[in-house]
C-alpha cells in the first residue's frame, strides 16, 4: 500500500540567512483560483490609489538668480550639473544633489538667451541680447566623477590617496566659498542680438540663432557658415542628437526649417499658423521632432513628411515656451506660459502629468535629466525647480522585492487602465484655478466650433464642406 | 429670399439696377475722371475689393456708399444653387442710355470693354488734332501715346557709361554687328566675324543668367531634401524595432571602472629595466601557464595519492595479527586480480575451481547439512539474527554456484529464453500429446528448480516451504511418468535436466502460486462479470478436483497454460484455443464433457457461476460459429437469442426514462424569467386593512390598486416579450446585469483595440505572482522602459538592423553581473528586445 506523504528535504527549506524568505509553494491550477480577475482588478485599483497618495513630484527649488530664468543647459556628461541663465545676464552652474550654486559665469551685459554645453561637458557656450557669444570652460566636477578610469592604472594606485585628500580639500573649499567665479575662455561678437544657441552632439560645432543662423567652431571668432532666410529672425535652434549634421530652427515668421549643415540651404520648411517657440528632436528616433507652438499645442513631425503633424499634443492653455525630450525618447516635458509644466508621451495626444506650484510663474525653460528620472524647470520667478519625472516614484535604493512589487503594481494598473474606475482615478489631476477655467473655456469654444462645423456639414451638399484634421489644421503648407 | 433661388434673368437685372441706384452717388463727371485716372494702373482681373482699395488710395476724400454683396452672389454657405451669373448678358452692340453713369464697382466685363472703347475714341480724336496742327503722320503720335509710362528709378546721372532710357526700354541696344560694322574691310574682319558666328551657334559654353533667387532656392531645397530624407530613412528599421520591442532597456552600460586589484594589475606595463627583464622571463618561458598549472595539479594529485597509500600501508603494517596477514595474502592470491594478471595463474585457478565443483557435487558440504547449520535451523537462530541467516544463505548460494552445470554458469535467464523459443516452436508445429506432456514436465521441474534461487534467502526456511505445493509438484511429476509409461506413446524421456536439478527439501513452489489459487477461488465465488475469469475457472477447477497436481501446476502461471494448450486430453483454455485454432473443433467434444463433469464436482459451487458454466457449455456445443466467435477472442456474454437492435429514439427513451428534461427546463426557464422580470403581485384584500371594522361596507380592492396592477402586468408582459429568448423555446438568455461584474467591463471599446475579443483577451490571463510561476512573473510584469536612476542615457547610435530578424524573446534582467559582454555593452541606445 502506498501512503502519500509530504517529503521535504532540509536543504531546500533551510534559509541561508535569517532574513531570507521562506519558500512558499503555489499550486498554479487556475481552477483553484477562480477569482483572479477580480483580485487583480482590486489590486490595480489599490495601486492607482496608492499612486495618487504617493504622488509628490516636487523635490526642491534652486534659488539664487535675481531675474527670471531664460534658459538652461544640462551637462551631457555629468548628471548632477545643470546650467541656468537669467534675464540679467547671470549664468550659474548648479549642483542638483545639493541644490546649490557651484559656479557663476559673469560677463553678459543683457539677457542671456541661449546656453549649451558641448557633449564632453567641458565647454559652455552662452549667447545673449548683447550680441556676444561667450565660451566658458566648465569647472571639473568634484570627487565622484573625476576621470579616474582614463588615467593610468598604476598611477591610480599610487596617487589615489593623494587625490582623495586633494579632492576632499577642493570639496571643502567649494563648500566654504560656496562657488567659483569663472572667466570666459573666448568672446565672439556678432552684429545682431542672439536668441538661441545649441551644440552639436559629439562634434566641434555649435549654432547660434538670431537675425540669421550661424554655425560656429569653438576655435574661430567668425561663424563657419551662415544661413539666412527671410527677414524674420530665427528664434530657436536645436541639433539632432542622432544625426549630428542636421538641425532644426524655428523663426519669427512661423516657419520651422530643417537644415543640413553640410548643405548651403534649408532642406525643409513648414509654414504654420503660429510661431514655434522651441523644437526638440527625439533622441531615440532621429527623424522625429516635436515643436512647441505658441497656440498651446505641441506638434510632432516626421522630418520626411511635413505636410501633416504625426501627433498633436494638446493640454496647455497658453503658449508652450520650451520643450525637452526624455533621453528614453518615450516622453517629453514642456513648460508653458500658463505657469505649468507638463509631461507628454511621445505618441499621446494628452499629457500624463501636470506640475504646478502656487509660486511658480511663467515657465521659460524645461529640461529632462539625462537619466530620465528628473525634470527641471526654470521660471519667471527666478527659481529653478526640480521635479520627479514620475510623481509617485520611490527614490533611493530599492530592494529587488520592492522593485518587483512596484513593477507588478504598474503592470496591473496598466492592464486595467481602461476600466472606468481606475481610469478616473489615474486621470484625475488637481489644476490651478486659472488653468482649470481656461481649459473649460477653451473646451466650450472648441465644442461650439465643432458643433457648428457638424451642422454646416449636415446642411450642405455632401463633400462641399471638408473638416480638416487636427494634424493639418494649424499647418499652412510645406514650403516647396 | 430662400425661395427665390431662380428668377427670370430680366427681373434680376432690373432688381440689381434698382438696388444700385439706392445709395448716394457722385456726379457722373467726377466719376469719369476717377475712372480715367485709375484705368491704366488697374488690370482687368482685379475684383471689387481691390477696386475699392485703390479708390481709397487715389481719392480718400471721395465718399461712396458701399453696397453689400447680395447673399446669392457671395455664395456663402452654398445655400444657393450654383449659378455663374445671374445678370443678364448684354449683347455687344447694346447701347445703354445712361453711359455716363458708371457702375465700375460692379466690374462687369462688358462695361470695362465699353470704357476702353471710350478711351480709344478719345485717343483718336487727340491724334487727329495733333496731326492737323503739326502736319506729321499719325503713326508718330500713336507710338508715343501707346508707349507705357516708364518709371525712372535710376539714381545715377545719364551719361555715356550708364545705360540710357532707350536701353532700359529695350530699344537701340548695341549688337555685335554695330561694333563690327566700322571694321569691315580691315584684314582681321573675316576671322572675327567667323568667330562671332561660331560663338553664336555654340550654346554649350554660354553662361546663362542666374535664376531668380526664390526659384534657385527652391531647386536647392529640393536637392537637399533628397539627401536629408535619405539620412532619416536609414533609421527606420532601428526605430521600428525600438518601438515594437515590448521593453526597451537603458540600464545596460554601467562602467564602474576597475573593481579589483587584479583588474588593475592586468594593465600593468613593464617600464624599468628590471621589470622588463622579469616580464621577459615570465612571458617567454617555454612552458605556458596552462601547461604549468596542469602539471602542477597532476603532481599534487599523485603526491596526495602516494601519501595516502603510505599512510594506509603504515597502518596495516602496524597490525600484529598473523591471521590477518595470512588472510590478506590469501585474499590477494585468490583474487581474480591475480588471475587476470597471469595466464598460468588463471589456469591454476580454473583447475582449482573445477576440483571444488567436483568436491561439492560429491559432498553435502554446503547444503545446510552441517552441524552448525542444523543447529542454527533447529533453534531458529537463523531467523532471529542476521549473521547466521546470511551465512546460511551464503552457503546455499555457494552450493548453487558450484553445482551448476559447467556451461550454464550464467544465470537462468538465458535458459529461459531458449525455452521461450521452444514454446514458440511448439505453438507452430503439430502438437503431439506426449511431447506436450514432456514439456509440461520439464516446466514443472524447472519451476521446482527455479525455486532454488530464492531458497538462499527467507524462502529457504522450513516453515516457508510449502509442503503441499511441493507434494503437488511431485505428484504432477509422478503423473507425468505414469502417463508416459501407460497410455502415452513411448515417448522417450525428453527431459533434459540441467545440472541444477535438485530434488529435495529445498525445492518448493513459489508463493505466487498460492495467491493465484486464492484468486481462483475468489473468482469462483464471485458473480464475476469477467467472463475470462469464469472460463478460467471452468478449466482450473476440474484440474484441481481431479487431483492431478501436474495440471494444477500448469495453471500456476499463464505461461504454462500456453504450453499445455495442445494437449487434447487435458482441459484447454481459451488462450490455447487461440493458439491452436486448427485443433479446436476436434477438442471441443471431449473438453466439454469433461468440463461438465468437473463443474459438478466443484467444492463450493455457486449457482450463478454454475449456471453460467452450464450455459456456456451448451452454447459451445450448439454451433461452431459460436465457438469461432469465442476463438476470435471476443468472448462476450452476448446471448444466443435473436436480438433486435432498438432504434436510436427508443434507446434514448429507455436511457432517460426516469427524468423529464423538457419539463425541468421549462420550470427552470420560468424561474429565471420570474427572477429577471418578476411577475407583479395581485392585489389582495387583507382583512382589517383599508376599512372600518363593521361600520363601513366592504368595498373590495380599490380601483387605484387594480389599475396599478394592470399597468404593472402590462409592463411585465412587455418585458417578457422584449426579451431575447421570448421566441426561443429551448433557450434561456439571461439579461441579468451583475453590478459587481459590471465594474470589470467598459462601456465602449478603448482606443488601441479594434475588437472586443482582443480587448478581453488582453485581460484574461492573470499576471500576479500567485497565479504564475516565479520564472515568468518578471517577464509578465516588465515595464516598457527599464532604466536606472543615475545612469546617463545617451542618444541612439546608428547600427545595421536586419529587418527580417525576429524579435528574440529572452533578455537578461537589469543586473550588471548578468550583462552579456559581447553585444549589449557597447551601446546604450541599442534596444535589447525582450
Amino acid at each position: 500500500m502506498r501512503i502519500k506523504t509530504i517529503s521535504r528535504s532540509v536543504d531546500e527549506f533551510t534559509r541561508e540567512r535569517s532574513q531570507d524568505l521562506q519558500r512558499v509553494f503555489h499550486n498554479f491550477d487556475p481552477s483553484l483560483r477562480p477569482m483572479e480577475k477580480a483580485v487583480e482588478y482590486q489590486r490595480a485599483l489599490t495601486a492607482a490609489k496608492l499612486e495618487k497618495i504617493f504622488a509628490r513630484p516636487f523635490v526642491g527649488a534652486m534659488d539664487g538668480h535675481r531675474d527670471g530664468i531664460s534658459c538652461m543647459a544640462k551637462n551631457p556628461n555629468y548628471l548632477k550639473g545643470i546650467f541656468s541663465a537669467s534675464m540679467d545676464g547671470d549664468i550659474r552652474l548648479w549642483d542638483i544633489a545639493t541644490r546649490r550654486t557651484v559656479c557663476q559665469f559673469p560677463g553678459h551685459q543683457g539677457a542671456v538667451r541661449g546656453l549649451t554645453v558641448s557633449t564632453d561637458g567641458n565647454v559652455l557656450v552662452s549667447c545673449g541680447t548683447d550680441c556676444n557669444v561667450r565660451l566658458w570652460s566648465v569647472p571639473r566636477p568634484s570627487l565622484e566623477d573625476s576621470d579616474l578610469s582614463s588615467e593610468k592604472s598604476t598611477e591610480v594606485v599610487h596617487c589615489l590617496f593623494f587625490l582623495i585628500t586633494l579632492y576632499s580639500l577642493v570639496l571643502l573649499f567649494i563648500l566654504i566659498t560656496s562657488f567659483f567665479l569663472s572667466q570666459p575662455s573666448a568672446v565672439y561678437t556678432c552684429k545682431n542680438a542672439l536668441l538661441a544657441v545649441d551644440h552639436q552632439f559629439e562634434g566641434d560645432l555649435f549654432a547660434t540663432a538670431g537675425a540669421q543662423l550661424d554655425i560656429w567652431n569653438h576655435n574661430r571668432s567668425q561663424p563657419v557658415q551662415s544661413f539666412t532666410s527671410g527677414s524674420h529672425s530665427v528664434i530657436s535652434v536645436r541639433f539632432n542628437p542622432g544625426e549630428p549634421d542636421i538641425l532644426a530652427t524655428s523663426s519669427g515668421d512661423n516657419h520651422i526649417s530643417i537644415y543640413d549643415i553640410r548643405m548651403s540651404s534649408a532642406a525643409r520648411k513648414i509654414l504654420m499658423r503660429t510661431k514655434t517657440n522651441s523644437i526638440a528632436w527625439n533622441p531615440m528616433e532621429p527623424m522625429n521632432f516635436t515643436a512647441a507652438n505658441e497656440d498651446g499645442n505641441c506638434y510632432s513631425f516626421d522630418g520626411r513628411k511635413n505636410e501633416e503633424a504625426k501627433c498633436v499634443h494638446k493640454d496647455h492653455v497658453s503658449a508652450v515656451m520650451d520643450i525637452d525630450f526624455s533621453p528614453t525618447g518615450r516622453e517629453f516635458v514642456t513648460g508653458s506660459y500658463d505657469r505649468s509644466v507638463r509631461i507628454f508621451p511621445y505618441n499621446g495626444g494628452h499629457s500624463r502629468e501636470i506640475y504646478h506650484t502656487k509660486r511658480m510663474q511663467r515657465v521659460f525653460c524645461v529640461k529632462y535629466s539625462s537619466d530620465a528620472t528628473y525634470v527641471i524647470s526654470g521660471s519667471d520667478d527666478t527659481n529653478l525647480r526640480l521635479w520627479k519625472a514620475k510623481a509617485s516614484e520611490q527614490l533611493g535604493v530599492i530592494l529587488p522585492r520592492e522593485q518587483k512589487k512596484h513593477e507588478y503594481n504598474e503592470a496591473v494598473k496598466n492592464r486595467y487602465k481602461h476600466l472606468p474606475e481606475i481610469k478616473r482615478i489615474v486621470r484625475h489631476r488637481h489644476l490651478p484655478k486659472p488653468i482649470y477655467k481656461a481649459k473649460a473655456e477653451s473646451r466650450a469654444m472648441n465644442d461650439a466650433k465643432r458643433r457648428k462645423d457638424e451642422r454646416r456639414k449636415a446642411h450642405s451638399a455632401p463633400g462641399t464642406v471638408v473638416t480638416e484634421s487636427h494634424r493639418t489644421r494649424r499647418i499652412i503648407k510645406e514650403v516647396e | 429670399m430662400g425661395g427665390l433661388k431662380r428668377k427670370p434673368s430680366s427681373s434680376a437685372k432690373a432688381l440689381a439696377k434698382s438696388k444700385k441706384k439706392k445709395g448716394p452717388h457722385l456726379p457722373n463727371s467726377i466719376l469719369k475722371v476717377i475712372a480715367n485716372q485709375k484705368r491704366p494702373l488697374n488690370s482687368d482681373e482685379e475684383d471689387d475689393d481691390d477696386v475699392i482699395g485703390s479708390d481709397d488710395e487715389h481719392g480718400g476724400d471721395l465718399y461712396e456708399y458701399e453696397e453689400g454683396v447680395p447673399e446669392e452672389e457671395s455664395r456663402k454657405n452654398n445655400r444657393y444653387d450654383r449659378h455663374d451669373n445671374y445678370d443678364y448678358e448684354l449683347p455687344d452692340d447694346f447701347e445703354d442710355e445712361n453711359v455716363e453713369s458708371e457702375d465700375d464697382d460692379d466690374g462687369g466685363n462688358s462695361d470695362n470693354d465699353e470704357a476702353e472703347g471710350d478711351d480709344d475714341d478719345d485717343d483718336d480724336r487727340h491724334t487727329r488734332m495733333l496731326q492737323s496742327l503739326t502736319g506729321m503722320p499719325s503713326a508718330a503720335f500713336e507710338g508715343e501715346s501707346k508707349s507705357k509710362p516708364v518709371l525712372f528709378t535710376e539714381a545715377y546721372p545719364e551719361g555715356e557709361f550708364n545705360p540710357t532710357r532707350d536701353v532700359l526700354e529695350g530699344k537701340n541696344v548695341l549688337t555685335e554687328e554695330d561694333f563690327l560694322a566700322p571694321l569691315e574691310g580691315t584684314p582681321g574682319y573675316q576671322k572675327t566675324s567667323k568667330q562671332i558666328a561660331r560663338m553664336r551657334k555654340d550654346t554649350k559654353h554660354v553662361v546663362h543668367a542666374p535664376l531668380p533667387k526664390p526659384q534657385r532656392e527652391r531647386l536647392e531645397r529640393k536637392a537637399v531634401i533628397g539627401l536629408v530624407d535619405e539620412e532619416f530613412s536609414k533609421w527606420v528599421h532601428l526605430v521600428k524595432k525600438n518601438r515594437e520591442a515590448p521593453t526597451v532597456y537603458f540600464n545596460q552600460d554601467v562602467d564602474l571602472g576597475y573593481s579589483t586589484v587584479g583588474a588593475i594589475a592586468s594593465e600593468f606595463q613593464p617600464r624599468t629595466e628590471f621589470e622588463k627583464k622579469m616580464a621577459s622571463v615570465l612571458n617567454d618561458s617555454e612552458v605556458s601557464m596552462e601547461d604549468h598549472i596542469k602539471d602542477h595539479n597532476h603532481i599534487a594529485k599523485m603526491r596526495s595519492l602516494l601519501f595516502r597509500h603510505e599512510f594506509k600501508s603504515k597502518r596495516i603494517k602496524k597490525i600484529k595479527s598473523k591471521t590477518y596477514h595470512r588472510l590478506k595474502n590469501k585474499d590477494l592470491k585468490n583474487s581474480s586480480l591475480g588471475a587476470l594478471m597471469d595466464p598460468e595463474m588463471a589456469k591454476e585457478e580454473a583447475m582449482r575451481q573445477e576440483a571444488k565443483r567436483v568436491e561439492e557435487r560429491m559432498t553435502l558440504k554446503h547444503r545446510n547439512t552441517g552441524k552448525w547449520a542444523k543447529r542454527m535451523i533447529s533453534r531458529g537462530l537463523n531467523v532471529k539474527y542476521d549473521g547466521p541467516k546470511a551465512a546460511i544463505a551464503e552457503q546455499l548460494q555457494m552450493n548453487a554456484n558450484l553445482s551448476r552445470k559447467m556451461n550454464s554458469m550464467r544465470d537462468g535467464s538465458s535458459s529461459d529464453e531458449s525455452d521461450d523459443e521452444e514454446e514458440l516452436n511448439d505453438g507452430a508445429d503439430e502438437d503431439t500429446p506426449s511431447r506436450l506432456i514432456a514439456k509440461a514436465k520439464e516446466k514443472t521441474l524447472k519451476a521446482l528448480e527455479d525455486d532454488e534461487v530464492p531458497n538462499a534467502g527467507l524462502m529457504s526456511l522450513p516453515f516457508m516451504k510449502n509442503e503441499e505445493a511441493n507434494e503437488e509438484a511431485k505428484r504432477a511429476l509422478e503423473e507425468y511418468e505414469e502417463w508416459e509409461n501407460s497410455g502415452g506413446e513411448n515417448s522417450k524421456k525428453t527431459v533434459n535436466v540441467s545440472g541444477r536439478r535438485v530434488f529435495g527439501a529445498t525445492a518448493k513452489v513459489e508463493a505466487p502460486k498460492e495467491s493465484r489459487k486464492d484468486s481462483d477461488n475468489f473468482y469462483d465465488d464471485s458473480d464475476s462479470d469477467n467472463d475470462m475469469a469464469g472460463i478460467e475457472d471452468n478449466n482450473i477447477e476440474p484440474v484441481r478436483d481431479n487431483a492431478s497436481p501436474a495440471r494444477n501446476t500448469i495453471t500456476e502461471t499463464e505461461k504454462f497454460d500456453d504450453d499445455v494448450a495442445g494437449n487434447p486430453a487435458s482441459k484447454t483454455t481459451f488462450d490455447v484455443a487461440m493458439f491452436a485454432s486448427g485443433s479446436w473443433k476436434k477438442m471441443a467434444g471431449s473438453k466439454n464433457t469433461e468440463s461438465k463433469k468437473a463443474s459438478r464436482k466443484t467444492r463450493a459451487p455457486i449457482p450463478q457461476a454454475q449456471d453460467k458454466k452450464g450455459w456456456r457449455d451448451e452454447e459451445s456445443e450448439d454451433s461452431e460459429s459460436e465457438a469461432e466467435q469465442m476463438v476470435d477472442g471476443v468472448l462476450t456474454s452476448t446471448s444466443k437469442e435473436t436480438f433486435e437492435v432498438p432504434s436510436q429514439a427508443e434507446l434514448i427513451n429507455r436511457a432517460f426514462a426516469g427524468d423529464d428534461v423538457l419539463d425541468e427546463f421549462e420550470k427552470d426557464k420560468e424561474e429565471v424569467l420570474n427572477q429577471e422580470v418578476p411577475k407583479p403581485e395581485k392585489p389582495v384584500l387583507v382583512p382589517g386593512w383599508g376599512d372600518w371594522t363593521n361600520i363601513q361596507k366592504k368595498r373590495g380592492i380599490s380601483k387605484q390598486m387594480v389599475q396599478k396592477h394592470e399597468a404593472e402586468k402590462k409592463e411585465w408582459e412587455q418585458g417578457l416579450k422584449t426579451r431575447k429568448d421570448a421566441r426561443l423555446k429551448h433557450v434561456i438568455i439571461s439579461e441579468k446585469v451583475d453590478k459587481k461584474a459590471e465594474k470589470l467591463h467598459t462601456t465602449t471599446l478603448p482606443f488601441p483595440f479594434t475588437s472586443k475579443e482582443v480587448f478581453e483577451h488582453s485581460m484574461r490571463m492573470p499576471i500576479g505572482p500567485e497565479f504564475n510561476p516565479s520564472t515568468i512573473v518578471g517577464e509578465l510584469n516588465r515595464p516598457e522602459v527599464v532604466k536606472k536612476t543615475g545612469v546617463i542615457i545617451k542618444p541612439v547610435k546608428f547600427e545595421e538592423v536586419n529587418p527580417n530578424d525576429e524579435v528574440d524573446d529572452e533578455h537578461p534582467r537589469n543586473h550588471q553581473k548578468q550583462r552579456p559582454k559581447k553585444k549589449t555593452s557597447r551601446r546604450q541606445g541599442k534596444v535589447k528586445s525582450k
